[in-house]
């Protein structure tokens, strides 16, 4: 066993080692996807029918909640799988999603505070951000990079698709229509769940 | 020399062999590895493995960390940037030789 293998035995050996470990590796990583993606769609959804019903867009707060419960979901999700090390692609994917994470929440941290000061300053209008459209593209982007990083066409066009159908009904809706955050539905299932179902399939196969 | 008068690459011998192979072979793709994630993915008996990463250590090719996860002990391997260069060598040492085999 030692020492009396061929040049070509060493490449095959090294190639099916790395590919039969990335496949161990690769297992559930479709599954966070599909949280997250469960989690943006239903909230999309409670907060789309209680904007609407209270015409209060304070309901978008409840995406913080969302959030906590994603995270404490994805800890117990991770204990709960077996074993695997993280591989440099996970690693890669891990803090695409974690800078997006922290864009959207300090985005939406500074427009609250804001509003705030123009409020305590008693200055007039609303501040001129679209924030829907900039959360979106920022969430279509991530998920293309993601389907690029894996190598996952199927995932990329998913997210390039959502997005452009997202954007397309955004800019359909009139101005402040609570209807804006059900394009979070759209990005849920077609950038998060899709994508997490093919990957899960891809890697269980 | 060969025939065609090419030069072959020296093969490290720390890395041609099997197991040692597999595990840098495992290493070089991931963040970290624990010992009995090694062991399956590899094959190997618990005492030929700890030798062969020994070895890999002794040569700085590997560090090795070992700790408790919970009350459980665990030995976390990684690949160092030494190893790192001695892979990379190796592998275009064996392409040499089997560009050489080709020509």
């Amino acid at each position: 066993m030692e020492n009396n293998f061929s040049a070509e035995n060493s490449l095959r050996l090294i190639s099916e080692t790395i590919e039969r470990s990335r496949r161990t590796m690769a297992k559930n990583s479709g599954k966070p996807m599909i949280l997250w993606g469960t989690l943006v769609a239903v909230t999309s959804v409670i907060i789309y029918f209680l904007w609407s019903k209270t015409g209060s867009p304070m309901w978008n707060l409840l995406w913080f909640a969302m959030s906590a419960i994603g995270a404490v979901c994805s800890y117990k999700m991770g204990r709960n799988h077996e074993k695997v090390p993280a591989s440099e692609i996970n690693r890669i994917l891990g803090k695409v999603w974690m800078w997006f994470g922290i864009f959207a929440t300090g985005f939406y941290a500074v427009l609250w505070i804001v509003a705030c000061i123009r409020y305590a300053a008693h200055m007039d209008g609303v501040v001129g951000v679209d924030m829907t459209m900039i959360i979106l593209m920022m969430m279509g982007l991530c998920g293309a990079i993601s389907g690029s990083v894996m190598n996952q066409k199927a995932v990329s066009a998913s997210s390039v698709t959502a997005t452009a159908l997202a954007v397309i009904y955004l800019l359909l809706l009139p101005d402040g229509s609570p209807a804006q955050i059900l394009t979070f539905l759209i990005l849920g299932v077609f950038a998060l769940i899709i994508p997490g179902v093919i990957l899960q399939h891809k890697t269980r196969a | 020399m060969p025939e065609n008068g090419k030069m072959f690459k020296p093969l490290d011998p720390l890395l041609h062999s099997e197991l040692r192979l597999a595990v840098m072979s495992i290493l070089i793709d991931a963040e970290s590895a624990d010992f009995v994630y090694l062991k399956a993915e590899t094959g190997a008996t618990s005492g030929n493995l700890s030798v062969q990463l020994d070895k890999l250590q002794q040569a700085g090719y590997i560090e090795v960390t070992k700790g408790f996860k919970g009350k459980m002990p665990q030995t976390v391997c990684r690949i160092t940037d030494k190893g790192k260069d001695a892979f990379a060598a190796y592998v275009e040492a064996l392409r040499s030789y089997i560009s050489t085999d080709k020509g």
